[in-house]
């Protein structure tokens, strides 16, 4: 009979080297150590490539003056996998350290024991936290504009925030809507200059200046935005179709957070090999406390755990 | 004008001649241009994908002049494509709207599977689990196709309806159709319906896409 054979996504009971995510820090781990000839497997519980995913051009990766977000996501799983790296797509529900074992348990219940394990679970779109947010989530409310913004064709939309992410998605709204109005807290943008002159010589970009979202209103979508002005604290409203919301990220460490040590943000805290406070548990990429957050020193955190890994455990 | 580039094009050739098996039926429903804006393009994209390997035949129906074979498979839109294994069995897999952008290699890695029996999704445990829904169920995935994540959540479904006949699972190209998007309010993708009456926002991993499957059902 036909579709009798799902065996891509079998896998060991062990492997030295378990990382979890699959974005570049993760893949650029699998390179290496799978190089220094350990087993490694990458669980990714949505696409591997993680964010390079919602990236439309990426014009700062090394070697590639310019690339789709996805186009260089497949190259590096391509790359990962030509090698011998493992996939499993599943969700990691905890991670459980007895002794020297280091173990991760899946959605399904199963356990994988690892010699080493790597944090990889980067960043995810930081939520504004006000009333009518998650009821509206899905319903007006995105943090995906290149998913979700042909829905809002020629509908007016605004974006919350300030820094590149929210201007790129200004001016790719602004080629789908009727006109998208640029919601910041502060008197300024944050978005590096090439990105913000585009914005502002944009007729269909507007600003609001030193205001916050108090609140999203409307029964079955979206329909009103309450923002409030920083300065003198009055309220406005906004009547908008779509919100897309781009305020920065929020470290995925919530399930490792009782075991390994972070800062007051949830960012995980390692030493210059990556290691966290517990022996052969790695945090690497957007996940870690660090100042600069870019594929290239995600990569980079990747290449440098697996080689500490190698040299430390292995041998 | 080719819709598929040279290069793709010889890309697909590699990939093809390497991984194909059995041959595949691609079946592709259209209607009028006054009708259906998209299915000239829909048709040209299969036309030249078929003509890159001989395991792939596509049949084209008009689905008025071919009513009888519409309402067999149970055909509501256009431009619809179902995919048939080599026997001419209905895999359940469907795609209504052109799968263009990232839901191109939607229907490459379909018809790789089907070609192949071999789900892009599930190992064995799994779609035994998958195999003991006994009712029918009807996946809708609503999609753009400027969306990364969409795929998966697309392959996914496909490889539920692959593996049990009583399950069929849609691509919709939410653009194309935009007042079935506005009544099943959806505003973000992937959204996943499930018969109708359960939903959920986003690529799911395996286990938990079956979970919702089995909720849906109200099963476990």
């Amino acid at each position: 009979m036909l579709f009798d054979l799902g065996l891509k996504n079998e896998f060991r009971d062990y492997y030295d080297v378990v990382t979890i995510g699959g974005g570049p820090a993760a893949l650029g781990a699998a390179v290496y150590a799978t190089r220094a000839g350990l087993s490694v497997l990458v669980v990714e519980k949505v696409l591997e490539g993680g964010q390079l995913n919602l990236t439309t051009h990426i014009d700062n990766y090394l070697g590639f003056p310019t690339i789709e977000g996805q186009e260089l996501a497949k190259r590096m799983k391509e790359h990962a996998h030509s090698l011998g790296t493992k996939f499993l797509n599943a969700q990691v529900m905890r991670l459980l350290i007895e002794g020297k074992e280091r173990k991760i348990e899946i959605d399904d219940g199963t356990i994988i024991r690892a010699g080493v394990v790597m944090i990889a679970t980067g960043a995810d779109p930081k939520k504004l936290g006000v009333p009518g947010e998650r009821e509206l989530t899905a319903k007006g409310i995105s943090y995906c504009a290149t998913c979700d913004g042909y829905f809002f064709k020629d509908k007016d939309v605004a974006v919350v925030g300030g820094g590149d992410t929210a201007i790129n998605d200004a001016i790719y709204l602004s080629k789908i809507a009727k006109s998208v109005t640029v919601i910041h807290r502060r008197e300024k943008l944050r978005a590096v200059k090439i990105l913000q002159d585009k914005a502002f010589s944009n007729q269909k970009i507007k600003f609001q200046f030193n205001k916050v979202v108090e609140r999203f209103l409307g029964t079955k979508k979206l329909e009103e935005v309450i923002l409030k002005d920083t300065i003198t604290g009055e309220l406005s409203n906004m009547k908008v179709e779509g919100v897309f919301i781009a305020i920065g990220l929020t470290p995925n460490s919530d399930f490792v957070k009782d075991i390994v040590k972070t800062d007051e943000f949830g960012y995980i805290i390692t030493d210059e090999f990556m290691q966290t406070n517990i022996p052969r548990v790695y945090a690497i990429g957007d996940v870690r406390k660090k100042n600069i957050r870019q594929i290239i020193t995600a990569v980079s955190d990747g290449a440098i755990a697996a080689m500490h890994a190698a040299e430390n455990y292995f041998v | 004008m080719a819709l598929i580039s040279e290069k793709d094009a010889r890309y697909l050739q590699k990939i093809f001649a390497e991984q194909l098996k059995d041959p595949v039926k691609v079946l592709i429903f259209v209607d009028d241009k006054s009708e259906c804006e998209y299915c000239d393009l829909t048709q040209q994209v299969l036309e030249e994908l078929s003509s890159i390997d001989s395991k792939i035949e596509m049949y084209a129906y008009h689905v008025k002049k071919e009513k009888q074979l519409a309402e067999q498979h149970k055909i509501t839109m256009t431009p619809a494509i179902i995919l048939l294994d080599k026997d001419g069995k209905d895999t359940g897999v469907r795609f209504y709207g052109i799968p263009s952008g990232h839901e191109f290699s939607t229907l490459i890695q379909d018809v790789i599977a089907v070609s192949t029996g071999k789900p892009p999704f599930f190992n064995t445990e799994q779609i035994e689990k998958i195999r003991s829904i006994k009712v029918p169920v009807q996946i809708k995935v609503f999609v753009t196709p400027t969306c990364p994540y969409c795929p998966k959540a697309v392959l996914m479904a496909h490889s539920a309806a692959m593996v049990n006949p009583n399950i069929t699972a849609e691509m919709i190209e939410a653009n194309e159709f935009p007042e079935l998007s506005m009544n099943y309010g959806v505003s973000s993708v992937p959204h996943t319906f499930i018969n109708d009456r359960h939903d959920f926002v986003g690529a799911y991993p395996e286990n938990a896409f079956i979970q919702e499957l089995f909720k849906a059902v109200g099963d476990k």
